[in-house]
């Protein structure tokens, strides 16, 4: 067994900064939809929404700005390696206590599927909520100034909406396969203190 | 300024970031920045202190004020007038206090005294100027023979008494009893008494028409009207409705969708009719707020109900019951809290107090209806008498709250036009009010009115549209965002846009709720076999 630094301690902050905003973002937004969360009164949840929205978007350069400088973007880039087998492990092999195929690393903490999902949740579900969040807010300039129609407004909220709820999803998802390590906590535990115990003999060698 | 500095916040941090990101995109749109709140409550006395100082001369050292005048002779007071304010009664004449008459895009006819025609007392040219001008700003309007040119005929003291003591009757004279010489030297400048003598009692009675204006008003706590109480700003109508040569600023059948008038010249005297001519076009703290300003009226969330008063408003009126007789007699019923709900005079009647308002998109225009248009019967039976104007595609449109009136009203029905029945007068002279007989009112009211009428009438729904803008609540008041931002909000019925709250179809959030299920399922089915497998 091995300890090492998995995640540095920017990458909590940011982890911990982003969960937290989206969750309130999350209840914020639901509760200005009227999906019948009752927590804030619709004036404050609007507002706290909106400046949750900026500090969410700047908590995003902060961490582009990391990623870019570190190389730690390199971790997300998709591979095709092993991927196979960690649909295999969590199909089938996790329920056999089969040892998990990929071996982490400091510089490849990610298996192939999470490279994946979180790939899609920065390119992909974020950038999509913080851009019809912004069309939103700005919606009655834009359309006074780009001449759009009336209904534009509810194509930019069903957007928001679906991704809200592919949010939801992703938390859902997300929390669940933290579960998935050595013990149920393993994971969460790195996350909060940095490090993890390694216990080599568990995994395959990736080289 | 009316507004003290204020501290910045972290919300105003969090603003003037987003406001960054807005400066490229607001093209065009002259985007205030956020503008302190409003704490100026003003003060009745400070405001009539300041006016009172302002005052040059004491009519009561006036000579020609001593009078004598003859009981009732109120011609006699304005000739006393005119010799110092020589122009005055040729200012008034200018005005559609005195002509009752108006032009609206560059058609005639818009006002009592000519085609205008309402669902209260309908109209006025079939016979009942007498008794309708107790209201006019003249003395002697009785018919058509009146001389709109006489100076003399030109009411100084409905306007100018301070005493409110003054009071009109038929055909607008003074009443005989009132001392006119005590009155004379007490003028002044019109404070809401002297409006309210007039446009209070709308539709013949205190509170029947508007609904945002009534006798409530003179001695209005501050949570019935902001702006009038004295315990509020304690403003006067002529403080926002001002005047240039008697002219006063005022709707005249075109009211300015909450619209800033600028001066086009230095010193030009223009109206504080719109709020934003004192309150800016951005007085919140809040950014959202005052965006709502492009699309919805302050006098919207500002105006929760109207009719907040003592008094209840007149909201139906039904033509087409009246009539009834009790042993021969006419007779009156009332409900428990004694609001007339039926009349022979005037048929079925709703009142209300404290009503809620309906909105309408409103771009400061009602196409009003006179009685020389014709018109056709909507597929649902009920005729707009004057369809307001706007869309959410108007730039110039916002949200309005109105005061719609029901009712039903008798119409040619050959013709399809309106017609102006002769209702005010006594037993024999074929008034309806005297003889009850629709037949002879309209045709003597059409003949008196010199509109052709083809002999043959019916009754028809009719409904009107009154914009509110009195009564302002303190913000206190103010509606909550979900009052509309709900789905069974207030709006639930204004089309055109996607409103926040409102508009979420069930299919968005069936679709969004099913993703999450499935992930929920799939991770709930996934735990479980490991869960097993574990224990095994
Ligand atoms: C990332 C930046 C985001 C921005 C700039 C943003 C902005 C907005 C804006 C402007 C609105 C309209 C109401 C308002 O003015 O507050 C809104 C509504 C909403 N937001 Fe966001 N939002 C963001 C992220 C999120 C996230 C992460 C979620 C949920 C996980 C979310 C869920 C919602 C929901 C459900 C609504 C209600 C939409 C409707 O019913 O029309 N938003 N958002």
């Amino acid at each position: 067994m091995r300890r090492i630094v998995l995640y540095e301690t920017f990458e909590r902050i940011w982890h911990w900064a982003q969960a937290l905003l989206i969750i309130v973002l999350m209840l914020t937004g639901f509760e200005i939809r009227g999906l019948g969360i009752h927590l804030f009164g619709f004036q404050r949840a609007v507002s706290l929404h909106n400046v949750l929205a900026v500090a969410l978007m700047t908590l995003i350069v902060f961490a582009v700005f990391w990623h870019i400088t570190t190389g730690e973007w390199r971790q997300y880039i998709p591979t095709r390696k092993f991927l196979r087998e960690m649909i295999g492990f969590y199909l089938t092999g996790i329920f056999k206590g089969v040892p998990h195929p990929v071996k982490k690393h400091r510089m490849a903490k990610l298996n192939p599927l999470q490279r994946l999902a979180y790939l899609g949740f920065k390119v992909l579900i974020i950038p999509v909520q913080a851009t019809t969040g912004a069309l939103y807010y700005f919606y009655p300039n834009l359309q006074h100034a780009l001449g759009w129609s009336p209904s534009s407004l509810w194509f930019i909220a069903v957007i928001h909406v679906l991704g809200a709820f592919g949010l939801v999803a992703f938390l859902v998802g997300h929390v669940y396969l933290t579960t998935t390590g050595h013990t149920p906590l393993t994971n969460i535990k790195a996350m909060i203190t940095g490090w993890e115990d390694i216990h080599d003999d568990e995994y395959f060698d990736e080289a | 300024m009316l507004h003290p500095p204020r501290k910045p916040s972290l919300r105003r941090v969090f603003q003037a970031l987003a406001g960054l990101l807005v400066l490229p995109l607001a093209l065009g749109r002259a985007q205030q920045p956020v503008e302190p709140p409003h704490r100026g409550h003003g003060s009745y006395t400070d405001l009539h202190t300041a006016k009172n100082r302002r005052l040059t001369a004491d009519h009561s050292k006036f000579k020609i004020l001593q009078g004598p005048f003859k009981d009732g002779d109120g011609p006699a007071v304005t000739r006393a007038c005119l010799t110092c304010h020589t122009k005055a009664a040729e200012q008034v004449m200018a005005t559609s206090h005195w002509t009752w008459n108006v032009a609206k895009d560059g058609k005639d006819g818009f006002g009592k005294s000519t085609h205008l025609v309402n669902n209260y007392c309908i109209a006025i040219i079939g016979g009942n100027t007498e008794s309708c001008a107790r209201c006019h700003a003249g003395y002697g309007f009785k018919d058509k023979t009146f001389d709109f040119t006489r100076q003399e005929n030109v009411d100084c003291l409905v306007c100018h008494d301070t005493t409110g003591d003054y009071e009109k009757e038929k055909a607008g004279f003074p009443n005989p009893g009132i001392p006119l010489a005590e009155l004379a030297q007490k003028v002044g400048a019109p404070t809401n008494r002297n409006c309210g003598a007039c446009h209070f009692f709308g539709g013949g009675g205190d509170a029947t028409k508007h609904g945002d204006l009534d006798n409530s008003i003179l001695k209005a706590p501050r949570t019935l009207d902001v702006h009038m109480s004295k315990q509020g700003a304690g403003m006067d109508c002529v403080d926002c409705h001002t005047s240039d040569a008697h002219k006063i600023a005022g709707p005249n059948y075109v009211i300015p969708a909450d619209r800033r008038e600028e001066p086009k010249y230095p010193g030009e005297s223009v109206s504080r009719m719109s709020c934003a001519s004192c309150h800016t076009d951005s007085p919140h703290q809040s950014y959202i707020l005052n965006r709502h300003y492009q699309k919805v009226a302050c006098q919207t969330c500002h105006i929760p109900a109207f009719a907040r008063g003592d008094l209840p408003t007149n909201l139906s009126w039904d033509w087409a019951t009246a009539g009834r007789l009790k042993d021969g007699k006419a007779y009156k019923e009332k409900d428990a809290k004694g609001y007339e709900t039926y009349a022979t005079k005037h048929g079925e009647m709703v009142w209300q107090r404290d009503v809620k308002p309906a909105y309408v998109w409103y771009n400061g225009n009602l196409k009003f209806l006179r009685l020389t248009d014709s018109f056709a019967i909507p597929a649902d039976g009920k005729v707009v008498l004057n369809p307001p104007e706007g869309s959410y595609a108007d730039p110039n449109a916002k949200i309005w709250p109105f005061k719609f009136h029901e009712g039903t009203q008798p119409y040619d029905t050959v013709l399809n036009k309106f017609v102006a029945p002769y209702t005010a007068g006594p037993k024999g002279s074929g008034a309806y009010w005297g003889d009850w007989n629709w037949d002879v009112a309209i045709k003597m009211g059409m003949e008196t009115a010199e509109l052709p009428y083809s002999g043959k009438y019916g009754f028809v729904k009719t409904s009107m549209l009154w914009p509110i803008t009195h009564m302002v609540a303190p913000k206190e008041q103010a509606l909550a965002c979900t009052e509309c931002h709900s789905q069974k909000g207030r709006l639930a019925n204004i089309p055109g846009f996607y409103l926040l709250g409102r508009d979420r179809g069930t299919g968005v959030d069936a679709l969004g709720l099913g993703m999450v299920l499935l992930t929920i399922l799939g991770v709930g089915v996934h735990g479980l076999i490991r869960y097993l497998h574990v224990r095994h």
